[in-house]
């Protein structure tokens, strides 16, 4: 695809020094992103802004000089699973592809503060898997020794260590389900969400995007085989690419366009406490005890557990979630008994079969998917949107993401990622 | 210790107040701080240390500034302490106890000396979204800076040491309940209940009544008879200090008992047939300049301390009114001695524009240019209708111009809302309005009639008073001002709910109940829009923060315990923690154990196998559905061993199965997969085929079950059973018999051997576990049996090149690759996985499992190993052992297609990058490949 410049803008850079004079001035800081009327056609439309749309469209104008983006979003950007989500970051995965793939993810997240311009709170406070059982310690080596293997910072260790990590955890062999060791992952941890995307879309309109929020995809225009354009609710646009980045919303998308995925979309729920002093360091996965939480900079506990155990489009908070969660987050430290749960909610998750996601071309020529990101895929929103910016301006499949193309299930191709991502995410 | 009342020469306390709450006859002491502090039963925290005199409470989040009480509610943002291990104590909710200890939280050193306070000079660098915006260079230091910022982190603190105190649950089907127990859902109560409906009313406070508790004497008097109606109607189930947390689908209704006699916290979980919401209104809090000052208050904050506690708010005051609730606050002031200097009224245009002083209020100044020298600034400026409970049932609020408030969409049935947050009105039109609402749900809850008319309450005429013209806090726990959301709108989070994540306004412990409204004003305004059209956030459950303890209750994990493991616990045994089930891992040298069941005869506990009893004529259909292997054919007496495949082929669990008699079978699963097979069972009986007739019983722990293997397996079970033929051609492999097993009937036994040896596996009916199993080690002394246990029986499995599902398969392993392929049969008509294993047949790409031999046959790579070629993963070791019957190490591992051919040679990393070189082995099995042992 050709590169059209498409009037990019100054965006104010921030600094400390820039801080402190606007401090002293008081004067405002520019927008960090624009509203636009919708033109009547783009190079290339990119349905959904999360992590991944946004990703998508920056690469492809910071990369390949393809500015003539617009990014649809139906409510407000991160409005999705990206505002949604624990936001774990990793790439302890099983899979060599896997374990590949996120961790050139995790490495972007590593200079994406600077990339962007805009402190993402990338804190890499390690990463703690609990093996409960030796069943769960074998698969917990398997995994160290494939991130070894790809020189990736993985380990087993004793429960002693654990113990050292993470003094509030109960590591008597009393507990129900004893601690035995851990996978431990020293460059996993947490971001802020809600700055990744942002980030993103701060740099992305610098550059020329246009991010469209309150505009939803209606229909997808395709004649002979291939993409024309969308129709939206602020009108139609005309376009060769479209790419579905609606995670949840998936599979209605790929409808619009005629293109069958296997998919099915259930919540995934999560709650936060209130704040407290800091006492916890890494992230904890307790993959038996189906439950996972971490400390944010501020203070509160964030928990998470698996999904639902049937689909729905429901975003509503349950009970029986909340209990179970809060009674295995004691098994593990019954100090918390006194913590209170500030807030809990859910949001969608586009399950695939094999826990991987959906990547690159379909049956209809320029209807691209970047979806099938279930538990997982806020932490893959980098090399996601790194590689379809490339598909999109090379034309071909970027190596890295070949295993994840729709067509393998059709070839019996599964990938093998459900272990390490059901509670894990 | 100081008494500090005395010390600082403060007392506030006033006289006897009609409606107070305080027992002047029972006093006490507790500590704030380390000081000593005189109050009375019923003061909570904070009133006492107001009666004493103490202004300042805490330090805020961000900028470190004083704060003292507001509300003198739950929701008092600058009132959370430390109590004890407590963290976020609401202490002006939190009765004081004797000798209670309670610490402020966010000040260091000192509350009156706080360090961090500097922080409030830097207030323009450190504005909302700031760490956004720095840091980020160099990329090295951002730890460091991280640490600075998560030193700024609010709240108390937990202590690992801190106790797990007893918590329960309690389930409750209520027809009606009403949360709230002001007059409204006092009077939805008692209509309710008359009209036969059982009722539960849920209050927050420790008392019934709401507004009325700290009210006149009208509404005292009233407060007396609906508590009197309450009392006398039967049905009512009044739960004080208790609060409906969450109303989930289908009615499902949280509510936490804080104050249970015996418990620290009961959750209540009630399936209500109507819940009505009355929840009453709350005031919000006006925002301008210094609006954070200690002794800045709400009216009903002030009216509270007052006439609930006997505490002068101040001594010299402004008031701040735009409705009835300032005016009642300009009464009470008056009547508890407080100096009334001015009352600004906001309905006829007047307002305040700032507040001034440090750690306490110094003076106000007045849109009308007066500066008025003062100790106290009470403001009554409009409600917030806390719409939440019905925002969980799918409500969306909309907002109402006239009364300046949002209003419940409404449009339930099974959820209801009176009192404040329908309406306005006299007192006596709020309690028709309750009584109306309460027989309207006790209809709809006997489904007597959904469309019950009910009237609607007045609404008010209330100015819209958001903020003044100076900029003020809007969200006092996240320290977040209004100048801070309208900057965050200009830089383009022009939306609420992208404005409210960027500066955290609403995310902290108030959950926005106080906030929420003056950010939306306050972003509406910035946008121009609206506030409708700027909408509101939406209120997350739980309504008021919950504590885990009281989520998780009491703790049910159960154990399963086979009915023999004490005896193996009295035996020395290694307790091995299987899931739900503690096993014997071993008696102290697995080796040993091996050799014992090789050359003689051991026992081993099998109980938590999973056991399934199915019954009835569509029994063989279903095995053909679920198992890859055929099994129309399986004779009367006979055992076959099935693999179970999951809809893409991958293996999910094994087991054998026998036929007691002609519509009768027992199913074995593997003891951590027999729940994931039972759901499955289920999930084809009742979604795919509801019309087989087939009964299927989980009866894993209705039978104690004992593997007894070894050459002399036989002689052993001779000794206990008569009534069964044990040779050989009577009792072939794969044979099952049902019989006595040491006198007990209703036994069963088969011939099976998973260890490779002759062995019977019996199940007997469990209690007489424990007496066949010591019956068996008595009769076989002389035969030498021994208790083995799951370490013993994995060594003999691995020799033997048995698989474990789960171990030596994997999430990707079909059926073909784990050398399973003889026990596909795609010539049957259906079964789960077919299709998948069709498309992989002849397939020659996937790993194969192999058995495989070290070189050195000491070296015993790790399970999890992998076997690398030229720097590529080719494979990995699944199962790994010294064996005890060869003297050496063995293992059982997957391997690429092109190394599978016996005896290629491969290379294991080990775990410390170690290379162990290996063999394939010609088969899996490396101990009696033959079989003769099994056979015999
Ligand atoms: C509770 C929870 C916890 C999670 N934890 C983690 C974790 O710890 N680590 C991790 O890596 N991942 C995690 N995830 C998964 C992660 O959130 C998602 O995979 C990721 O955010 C997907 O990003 P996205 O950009 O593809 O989709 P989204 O962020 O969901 O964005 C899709 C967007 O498409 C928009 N849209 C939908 N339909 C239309 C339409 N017709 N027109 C226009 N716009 C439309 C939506 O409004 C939405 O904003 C979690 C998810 C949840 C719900």
């Amino acid at each position: 695809m050709k590169p059209v410049k498409n009037g990019a803008r100054r965006m104010g850079r921030y600094s400390a020094f820039d801080l402190a004079r606007h401090g002293v001035a008081r004067n405002g800081w520019p927008r960090a992103w624009h509203n636009h009327d919708l033109r009547r056609a783009y190079d290339v439309v990119v349905v959904g802004g999360g992590v991944h749309g946004l990703a998508t469209a920056y690469y492809l104008a910071a990369r390949h000089g393809i500015s003539n983006v617009a990014v649809l979003e139906k409510g407000y950007i991160g409005s999705g699973g990206s505002g949604r989500n624990t936001a774990i970051i990793r790439s302890n995965y099983l899979t060599p592809e896997g374990v590949r793939f996120y961790d050139r993810s995790l490495k972007l997240y590593e200079s994406l503060s600077t990339e962007l311009n805009f402190n993402v709170m990338f804190s890499q406070r390690g990463h703690l898997t609990l093996a409960h059982n030796d069943s769960s310690l074998r698969t917990m080596r398997w995994r160290a020794e494939v991130n070894k293997l790809e020189g990736i910072d993985s380990e087993v260790i004793s429960t002693a260590q654990v113990k050292e990590l993470v003094p509030y955890l109960d590591t008597s062999s009393e507990a129900r389900y004893p601690v035995l060791g851990a996978l431990y992952h020293p460059p996993g941890g947490i971001i802020r969400h809600d700055a990744v995307v942002w980030g993103y879309a701060r740099a992305a309109d610098s550059r020329g995007v246009h991010i469209h929020q309150n505009t939803e995809v209606l229909g997808i225009d395709v004649a002979g085989g291939a993409v024309r354009g969308v129709a939206t609710s602020g009108g139609k646009v005309a376009t060769p690419v479209v790419v579905n980045a609606t995670a949840g919303w998936a599979t209605l998308i790929s409808d619009m366009a005629g293109v069958a995925m296997p998919i099915t979309t259930s919540p995934l729920q999560a709650a936060v406490t209130e704040p407290v002093r800091p006492f916890l360091g890494p992230v904890i996965v307790s993959g038996s005890l189906h439950v996972y939480l971490s400390q944010t900079d501020r203070g509160e506990l964030v928990f998470g557990s698996a999904v639902d155990p049937f689909p729905s489009y429901s975003m509503r908070g349950s009970l029986d979630f909340i209990e179970s969660l809060a009674g295995h987050v004691l098994e593990l430290m019954p100090s918390l008994a006194k913590m209170r749960v500030l807030r809990q909610w859910a949001g969608l998750c586009d399950m695939t079969p094999d826990y991987s996601p959906i990547m690159g071309q379909t049956p209809v020529e320029g209807f691209l998917v970047d979806v099938g990101w279930g538990t997982y895929g806020f932490k893959a929103g980098p090399v996601a949107g790194e590689a379809m910016a490339q598909l999109i301006a090379e034309g071909k499949t970027p190596e890295l993401i070949a295993g994840f193309s729709l067509d393998r299930f059709m070839r019996g191709e599964l990938l093998g990622e459900k272990g390490a991502a059901a509670v894990g995410h | 210790m100081r008494r500090k009342a005395q010390a600082t020469g403060v007392d506030m306390r006033l006289g006897p107040r009609p409606g107070e709450i305080i027992d002047r006859s029972r006093g006490l002491t507790f500590t704030w701080d380390g000081d000593t502090y005189p109050a009375y039963r019923g003061d909570t925290i904070t009133s006492a240390l107001a009666a004493a005199g103490v202004r300042v409470m805490s330090r805020s989040f961000k900028y470190h500034r004083p704060r003292g009480v507001m509300t003198t509610s739950y929701l008092d943002p600058g009132c959370l302490v430390q109590v004890g291990d407590e963290p976020n104590v609401r202490a002006s909710h939190r009765m004081v106890e004797p000798g209670m200890s309670a610490r402020p939280q966010n000040a260091w050193p000192s509350l009156r000396y706080d360090v961090k306070s500097a922080n409030g000079a830097l207030a323009p660098f450190l504005s909302a979204g700031f760490y956004y915006k720095t840091f980020m260079r160099p990329k090295r230091l951002w730890p460091a800076y991280e640490r600075v910022l998560r030193g700024f982190s609010p709240g108390g603190a937990v202590s690992p040491e801190a106790a797990h105190d007893y918590y329960d649950k309690r389930y409750a089907h209520p027809d009606v309940v009403v949360a709230g127990g002001g007059p409204a859902g006092m009077a939805a109560a008692v209509a309710a209940a008359a009209a036969g409906a059982a009722v539960m009313l849920v209050e927050g406070e420790p008392e019934l009544g709401g507004h009325l508790r700290w009210g006149a004497a009208p509404e005292l008097a009233a407060l007396g008879d609906l508590r009197r109606a309450v009392a006398a109607t039967g049905g009512i189930e009044v739960l004080t200090d208790s609060v409906v947390t969450g109303r989930y689908d289908g009615n499902w209704v949280a509510v936490v008992q804080r104050s249970a006699p015996g418990v620290v916290e009961r959750l209540i979980k009630a399936r209500a047939g109507v819940l009505v919401a009355a929840p009453g209104l709350i005031e919000r809090p006006y925002v301008f300049s210094g609006n954070d000052i200690p002794g800045v208050m709400l009216s009903t904050g002030a009216r509270r301390l007052i006439n609930l506690w006997a505490v002068k708010p101040g001594e010299r005051a402004v008031v701040l009114t735009a409705n009835s609730s300032g005016d009642a606050a300009v009464c009470d002031l008056a009547d508890a001695g407080v100096d009334v200097l001015k009352i600004v009224d906001a309905r006829s245009g007047e307002d305040v524009v700032r507040a001034k002083g440090g750690r306490t209020l110094r003076a106000v100044e007045c849109a009308d240019g007066t500066t008025v020298e003062c100790d106290l600034l009470v403001t009554a400026v409009g409600w917030t209708a806390p719409t939440s409970l019905l925002n969980m049932a799918g409500d969306r609020p909309v907002y109402n111009e006239r009364a300046a408030r949002f209003f419940p969409g409404g449009g339930h049935d099974d959820v209801l809302a009176t009192g404040g947050i329908a309406g306005d009105g006299s007192l006596e039109q709020l309690i028709d309005h309750g009584s109306a609402v309460g027989r309207a749900a006790a209809r709809r809850a006997h489904e007597v009639s959904a469309t019950t008319e009910i009237p609607s309450l007045p609404v008010e005429a209330h100015p819209a008073l958001f903020k003044a013209r100076t900029h003020g806090f809007v969200d006092f726990s996240e320290d977040v001002s209004s100048k801070e959301l309208e900057e965050a709108v200009a830089e383009g989070y022009d939306s609420i709910e992208l404005a409210k994540r960027y500066t955290t306004a609403t995310m902290g412990p108030a959950q926005g109940k106080l906030e929420s409204v003056n950010a939306v004003a306050v972003v509406a305004a910035a946008t121009g829009a609206t506030i409708a059209a700027t909408g509101t956030t939406v209120w997350r459950p739980p309504y008021s923060p919950v504590t885990l303890g009281a989520l998780a209750g009491r703790s049910f994990e159960p154990v399963r315990y086979s009915p023999m493991q004490p005896w193996h616990e009295a035996h020395g045994a290694k307790p091995l923690v299987a899931g739900q089930w503690i096993r014997p891992d071993h008696y102290g040298d697995p080796a040993a154990e091996v050799r014992s069941v090789r050359s003689g005869v051991g026992l081993i506990d099998v109980t938590p196998l999973g056991k399934f009893d199915l019954r009835g004529p569509d029994v063989p259909k279903l095995l053909n559905q679920l198992y890859i292997n055929k099994w129309s054919k399986l004779a009367l007496g006979s055992v076959r061993y099935g693999v179970m495949c999951a809809e893409d082929g991958v293996v999910l669990d094994d087991g054998v199965t026998g036929r007691l008699g002609d519509d009768h079978y027992l199913m074995t699963a593997t003891s951590s997969g027999a729940e994931t097979v039972w759901e499955w069972i289920e999930s084809w009986l009742q979604t795919e085929h509801p019309e087989w007739r087939v009964h299927v019983a989980r009866v894993t722990s209705d039978f104690a079950s004992i593997n007894i293997a070894g050459p002399r397996a036989r002689d052993l079970l001779s000794l206990v059973v008569d009534d069964v033929a044990l040779g050989p051609e009577e009792f072939p492999y794969m044979r099952v018999r049902s019989g006595s097993i040491a006198g007990i009937d209703g036994s069963f036994m088969w011939r099976i051997g998973f260890t490779g040896e002759l062995s019977y596996e019996i199940h007997v009916p469990a209690s007489y576990g424990l007496g066949v199993w010591e019956t068996l080690l008595e009769r076989g002394a002389d035969l030498g049996v021994k208790p083995f246990g799951v370490e013993a029986q994995r060594i003999l499995r691995l020799e033997k090149g048995h698989l474990i599902v789960g171990q030596d398969t994997d999430g990707l392993t079909r059926a073909y690759g784990a050398g399973l392929d003889w026990a596909v049969k795609l010539d049957k008509e259906d079964f789960a996985g077919k299709p998948e294993l069709g498309w992989q047949e002849g397939r020659d790409d996937f790993l194969r499992l192999v058995g495989l031999r070290p070189l050195e046959g000491t070296a015993v790579p790790a399970e999890g190993s992998q076997i690398v070629e030229a720097g590529i993963i080719v494979g990995r070791i699944t199962s790994s052992r010294m064996s005890p019957t060869l003297g050496r190490s063995i293992c059982m591992g997957f391997v690429a297609p092109h190394l599978a051919e016996p005896g290629s040679a491969i290379s294991i990393v080990a775990p410390d990058g170690s290379r162990v070189p290996a063999v394939v082995t010609p088969q899996l099995a490396q101990v009696d490949p033959k079989g003769e042992r099994l056979h015999g």
